[in-house]
């Protein structure tokens, strides 16, 4: 799994590849954690490179969408594969995450 | 398994003393459980070494070897190899070793089965064809239980080894206990007795050995598994004979140590339940196909589906977990919010599914066609999943259709594994009702708004009521549904199948994106047309692979068949059923 990331429009940009399983998840999740102890609260994981997602991966996106819980923060996710849609369409989750076709949709919610 | 920590009653790679002999000298190899490659147990007596399964692999056995050299460095004696069965994981590994193979110094011993298929490399028996594994044929120079005791060969017969070593070959009957008679030989040297019991079953040449108070039991413990049972030569009536004469030897005290063919040495007094526990398997096993090469091809095939829906059902029902946890906590139940996190470890489960797609991965990368290993790294995955899967607090909180099709799911992969046709029952049945059962069921929450508002005066009560409408998410809730029919034709299928396969293709175009799912029947008088066609998905969804194996694989059990396509702004499944009879 490789992150990278950007920022743009004071959002950052967190475009990850691979697949987000018990191997990586903890690297998304200690990134993820790293942006936001950073001061960035506006967060966009661009998933069009992410094949696979597991039960570990799943709980690291719950886990930063507790800790961007504020009025002021800003957590979204677009560009996602079918399989990954699937999994977190059945699994509940696009009825709690946003949910973006692209990254200049989401920016433009912004 | 480098030297192991002397908890262990056996230390591996560690010569030490044989329980119940005064000068008799063991050092095993004791591995990781796997169907590659077996224990070896190499003994050091005072007259001639003797090797009990060199093994399936070479490094093991120029391991065992240089055991060996060390050991003629002191004295130099000749080396029996003795097989508890002619199974290829049990002694491949000694082809390329000439220290084990010299017939100046070496000589190999089997049962007189065992030897015929070790001569001319049975592919059958031998289990070379399942695992594809071939092996050149090698020379047995002692074969164990010649002839018919019943014919009268009991008579004493002379060995000679290596080196001009003779001893003698006994055979009689053994009575443990009224009631058990056990066909035994033993081989008598001047200061060393090793008895070798018949014990058929797993294979027909199954033998066990005990010396002094140390029973080594080949693969008797692993006999009645799923992928084990069933292989050629195994069978039903002598393994369960095989293994009531072992528990009787146990019973009568003069075994400390059990030596299997695969794992750790253990215990008599935990050997004792564990042989009850394979007994009382082995005793269900009824009617179970032969584990020929085809059957293990379908296997692994029908592995390698089956493991590819358990992942996305699972990481479902674990994210659905999380879900629930995390809008429970958000709603200050703090407590309901962790039972629901701990019913599924997401940890483990991502750890088996791992462990699965890793063995997968570097099985095909060796070009393999999938073979009875990968079937059997799948029954293992699948066996802790059921083992850890709480499907009953699961159904409170989860939609009833993930959990019952994922135990569905392992239940069949069981079955197939061990031999057994997982479960069909086609029934003749209008669909029309099926499909708006499923409709229904899909589209409405578990529990509606009365019984909420019902259950407001019980905290407890609302508490269940509010996770279960958390939890069960109506896949159909936003999305515009609708079933045109052409009258309402009558079909054979198996209706558990069917509603689930209805299931798995809806929630597939729903999950991929379909905003509206059009279903409609239609019938002539040769065949039952049910299409199902999600529409309004993104590119995405639209451009989701070719229909899935375990799709098409499910729909042929079910009693029809089924096509996929690509349709302008989404997908549509057809399924072709025949008429009822």
């Amino acid at each position: 799994m490789e992150i990278v990331a950007t920022v743009q429009d004071k959002v950052t940009v967190l475009a990850v590849t691979g697949r987000v399983d018990t191997s990586t998840a903890g690297d998304l999740e200690e990134t993820i954690s790293r942006t936001i102890d950073g001061g960035h609260r506006r967060l966009l994981l661009d998933f069009s490179g992410v094949t696979y997602i597991s039960s570990g991966g799943l709980r690291v996106l719950l886990a930063t969408a507790k800790k961007l819980g504020g009025a002021d923060d800003r957590y979204a996710l677009c560009c996602l594969s079918h399989e990954v849609h699937k999994v977190m369409k059945l699994a509940g989750f696009t009825s709690i995450l946003s949910i973006y076709a692209s990254p200049e949709e989401a920016l433009a919610a912004w | 398994m480098p030297p192991g920590n002397s908890s262990e009653l056996l230390i591996s790679r560690t010569w030490q003393p044989l329980p119940g002999t005064t000068d008799t000298w063991i050092f095993p190899e004791i591995r990781k459980i796997d169907v590659i490659s077996s224990n070896s147990y190499l003994v050091r007596t005072p007259e001639y070494l003797l090797l009990i399964d060199p093994g399936g692999i070479p490094s093991q056995a120029e391991m065992l070897a240089s055991a060996i050299t060390r050991c003629r460095q002191q004295v130099d004696l000749p080396l029996v190899v003795v097989l508890t069965h002619a199974h290829v994981d049990h002694f491949t590994g000694m082809q390329s070793c000439p220290v084990l193979t010299d017939p100046g110094h070496a000589i190999l011993a089997a049962h007189t089965t065992g030897a015929d298929a070790v001569e001319q490399a049975d592919p059958d028996l031998t289990q070379g064809d399942v695992l594809g594994r071939a092996f050149t044929p090698m020379p047995v120079g002692i074969r164990l239980f010649c002839g018919d005791p019943a014919e009268g060969d009991t008579a004493a017969r002379t060995i000679r080894l290596p080196q001009g070593i003779e001893g003698l070959l006994i055979r009689d009957r053994f009575i443990p206990e009224p009631g058990i008679s056990i066909d035994r030989e033993s081989l008598v040297f001047s200061g060393t007795h090793v008895e070798v019991y018949h014990t058929p079953g797993h294979s027909p040449d199954s033998i066990c050995i005990r010396i002094g108070r140390t029973l080594f039991i080949g693969d008797l413990l692993f006999a009645s598994n799923p992928g084990v049972a069933g292989q050629h030569g195994w069978s039903q009536d002598a393994l369960i004979n095989s293994l009531e004469s072992m528990l009787a030897v146990l019973r009568t005290g003069s075994v400390d140590i059990v030596c299997s063919g695969h794992g750790r040495a253990i215990p008599a007094s935990a050997a004792c339940p564990m042989l009850e526990r394979v007994l009382s398997d082995a005793r269900v096993l009824t009617g179970i196909a032969e584990l020929t090469r085809q059957r293990a091809e379908d296997t692994a095939r029908f592995a390698e589906d089956c493991m590819e829906e358990i992942n996305e059902l699972f990481t479902i029902l674990a994210g659905r977990l999380y879900y629930v946890s995390h809008v429970m906590g958000e709603l200050g139940e703090t407590e309901t919010a962790a039972h629901a996190g701990t019913l599924i470890d997401a940890g483990e489960l991502d750890g088996l599914l791992e462990s699965f797609r890793e063995f997968a991965d570097a099985h095909h990368a060796q070009e393999k066609q999938a073979s009875i290993l990968l079937a059997l790294k799948a029954g293992q995955v699948i066996g802790k999943l059921e083992r850890s899967f709480m499907k009953d607090e699961l159904r409170k909180i989860i939609d009833q259709s993930l959990v019952t099709r994922a135990e569905r799911l392992l239940t069949s992969y069981s079955l197939m594994l061990r031999g057994f046709t997982p479960p069909q029952e086609r029934e003749s049945c209008p669909l029309c009702p099926v499909v708006e059962a499923i409709i229904i069921g899909l589209t409405g929450p578990s529990c509606s708004d009365d019984d909420i508002l019902s259950s407001t005066d019980d905290t407890e009560a609302f508490c269940r009521m509010l996770l279960a409408r958390i939890g069960t998410r109506p896949l159909l809730e936003d999305v515009n549904v609708s079933f045109e029919r052409d009258g309402d034709p009558s079909v054979l299928i198996d209706r558990d199948l069917f509603s689930d396969l209805l299931t798995y293709i809806i929630e597939d175009l729903v999950g991929t994106g379909a905003a509206r799912v059009d279903l409609s029947v239609t019938a002539d008088a040769t065949r039952t047309v049910l299409t199902i066609t999600g529409r309004g998905m993104d590119a995405a969804g639209k451009k989701a692979g070719p229909v899935r194996g375990f799709y098409i694989r499910l729909c042929e059990r079910a009693g029809g068949t089924l096509t996929g396509e690509a349709i302008p702004d989404g997908r549509r499944y057809t399924i072709t059923v025949g008429p009822a009879g």
